[in-house]
């Protein structure tokens, strides 16, 4: 199989691998690497990954599909990430995700036509303290309700 | 050595031992579905929780060692409800489609089911429904509405065949197992994996939907296909009603011995048992036996006697040629030195067995052949022969086994074989080799006689019947050793036998 990985991405894997005591351990950086690239992990990126580490596909297919921070679709460019977990589902997050479905016109695991929006559901962010509470992307968002979503919304372009 | 209190039970134990193993050797059986012997402990399932005198909790006894004065009971109220919640829990998504379902009668969770549960689920919700037949490569399929994601697979691809084909993906309630696009089981040991299965999630297109387990008598015997010699279980069916001779072979199972082979056994011994009725010999055919006017297997023995006793008086014996297999028993290749090499001093006694195949590293050995070490340990010259030279000067000609015809082409046994008087073969299966003979005698396979192999390790096993042979069928060793008494050279050195354990017996 073919991988076509860009060069700068395998530099980068080397200079990660050169960093922990045995190659296994760094899958998780290896794939958030390979993701940063495309958007997404393809099956050939899981291949490419098993391989470079010594380890069999399942095993890599195991973590990938076991982190909902690992994409094997191509995301929108705002990927929203609702946390569904205790605290945020006390908070209303429920209605935040029936609210953005309606809205965006996308279920969980979709991506809008235009491209601008992915939603996904998933557990806990770590900021309970501001239940409910989305990432959109890399970015925090808190304390949110229908409004102050449309607002957050409006600006994402 | 730790002592311990299990169900009242005092039991002692070797350190590092866990309850539940220590438990089984005292014969107390604690359920579980996600321990395995053959690997560490992951405790998954909870069904083993034991309560442990002074402990709060209740303790999975698959994965806590046993310790010194520990009080532990398997059965008490407390146990058994936790064992309920814990079935509640696992059923609340499992598909409950027994009736249906290749592992019923034989299912771990059906099984403790109606021993401590037997109660109505409690959920409203529908059951999620998911993939029903996923072809996981190796004939195997896969069930996801029934697995209960114990790990048992992946751990054996993991540590057992090191191929690792199968994973866990997703999580938590979505959590299934699955293996990669492209890249299905693919390895000698698979059919281990259903077998293995605690539920009906695995199953194998061999046996799926064939019969249902509790029809099946499940006997003990050797895995012929190779030199390894295998335990396994030989699963048949008696038929109904039972008719003598007519139960049909339906599934090999392992069948667990360390010295040998451990838990496992490859794919060939599992899924070969095909042969046992395939081109199956099941009466005596040949022209002499018209001319003869002979009836029975065993009425062969008298005339074959006499021209063998015939020819030893005119010194003529150096024109008989015999030929054995490596597929025979101890005991039958002992009687074969006997009556032909001993009593009438006959040079050329050969060996022709299966042809080599390709060993797979672990169990599977290159010969295919379940007692090729025993007959070398006889005395058996094991080397390969040729058509021409068994047929040079000889007028009368033994064959023992239906394997010349791996080596030869039956065109090519039938002309270079024109010139001899007299050819008579031996055999359980005919695939068209009879055509050769003047006289063909039916014999049946190791599963359905008495004897020994010596396996590839050197070790001797003896096994019984796991099958009753066609009626017509008579042992190898039965019909030498009446030969050797028709022959009449040493007539009272084969009248103790009267089973192949009386030949065992006799033998250095």
């Amino acid at each position: 199989m073919s991988h076509n990985i860009p060069d700068r991405v395998k530099r980068r894997v080397e200079d990660i691998l050169s960093r922990y005591p045995r190659r296994e351990a760094a899958l998780l950086p290896v794939l958030s690497a390979l993701q940063e690239e495309r958007g997404f992990l393809s099956h050939s990126d899981e291949e490419w990954a098993a391989d470079t580490l010594g380890i069999p596909p399942a095993k890599v297919r195991e973590v990938v599909t076991f982190y909902s921070l690992f994409r094997r679709k191509p995301a929108g460019r705002h990927h929203l990430q609702v946390c569904t977990n205790v605290s945020c589902a006390l908070n209303g997050a429920d209605g935040l995700l029936s609210h953005l479905r309606k809205k965006l016109g996308i279920a969980e695991g979709e991506t809008s036509a235009d491209g601008r929006f992915s939603l996904s559901s998933v557990e806990c962010l770590g900021h309970c303290d501001e239940a409910p509470c989305l990432m959109v992307n890399d970015e925090h968002y808190g304390r949110l309700d229908r409004r102050a979503l449309d607002e957050l919304l409006e600006k994402l372009e | 050595m730790v002592s311990l209190v299990i169900n009242g039970q005092r039991i002692s134990a070797a350190p590092g031992t866990t309850i539940l193993e220590a438990a089984r050797e005292a014969g107390i059986e604690i359920p579980h579905l996600c321990y395995h012997p053959a690997f560490p402990p992951v405790g998954t399932c909870r069904l083993c929780a034991v309560e442990i005198e002074g402990l709060p909790k209740l303790e999975p006894a698959c994965s806590t060692n046993v310790k010194e004065g520990m009080v532990v009971r398997t059965e008490s109220p407390r146990v058994v409800e936790a064992r309920r919640n814990v079935l509640e829990l696992l059923l609340a998504e499992h598909a409950m489609d027994c009736p249906i379902c290749d592992k019923a009668g034989e299912c771990r969770l059906q099984d403790t089911y109606q021993a401590y549960s037997l109660a109505p689920g409690v959920y409203a919700e529908d059951k999620t429904r998911r993939g029903k037949k996923i072809a996981l490569g190796g004939g195997l399929l896969l069930d996801r509405e029934r697995c209960v994601l114990c790990t048992r697979c992946v751990r054996f691809l993991e540590s057992v065949t090191k191929t690792s084909e199968l994973g866990v993906f997703e999580r938590g309630d979505r959590s299934e197992i699955g293996c990669v696009e492209g890249r299905l089981v693919d390895n000698n040991y698979s059919g281990c994996l259903a077998e293995i299965c605690p539920v009906g999630a695995i199953t194998d297109s061999d046996f799926r939907f064939k019969t249902r387990a509790w029809f099946l008598e499940a006997r003990e015997t050797i895995c012929p296909l190779c030199g390894r010699g295998c335990a396994v279980f030989l699963e048949s069916h008696p038929g109904f009603p039972r008719v003598p001779g007519t139960a049909k072979a339906y599934r090999v199972r392992s069948r667990r011995d360390e010295r040998v082979n451990g838990h496992w056994i490859c794919n060939v011994g599992r899924y070969g048992y095909g042969y046992l009725e395939k081109s199956r010999c099941r009466e005596l055919a040949g022209p002499l036996a018209k001319t003869l006017n002979l009836k029975a297997a065993t009425d062969v023995v008298a005339p074959l006697a006499a021209e063998l006793r015939a020819l030893k008086y005119k010194g003529r014996q150096t024109r008989v040629a015999v030929v054995l297999s490596d597929w025979l028993t101890n005991e039958e290749l002992f009687l074969a030195g006997a009556v032909f090499r001993r009593d009438l001093e006959i040079g050329r006694c050969h060996l022709v067995g299966p042809r080599d195949g390709s060993p797979d590293g672990m169990l599977l050995t290159a010969e295919r052949s379940p007692n090729r070490a025993g007959a070398k340990a006889l005395g058996f010259n094991t080397e390969e022969t040729t058509l021409e030279a068994l047929a040079r000067d000889t007028d009368l000609l033994i064959v023992f086994g239906p394997f010349l015809q791996d080596r030869f082409r039956p065109a090519d046994i039938a002309s270079a074989w024109a010139g001899v008087k007299t050819k008579v073969l031996f055999t359980p299966r005919d695939e068209g080799l009879g055509a050769a003979f003047d006289l063909v005698v039916p014999t049946v396979w190791p599963a359905e006689k008495d004897g020994s192999f010596t396996n590839c390790q050197g070790l001797i096993r003896s096994f019984s019947p796991a099958l009753a042979p066609p009626p017509s069928a008579v042992p190898e060793w039965r019909l030498l050793t009446a030969l050797g008494r028709a022959v009449g050279l040493n007539p009272s050195f084969y009248i103790p036998f009267r089973s192949a354990g009386d030949v065992r017996r006799a033998m250095p």
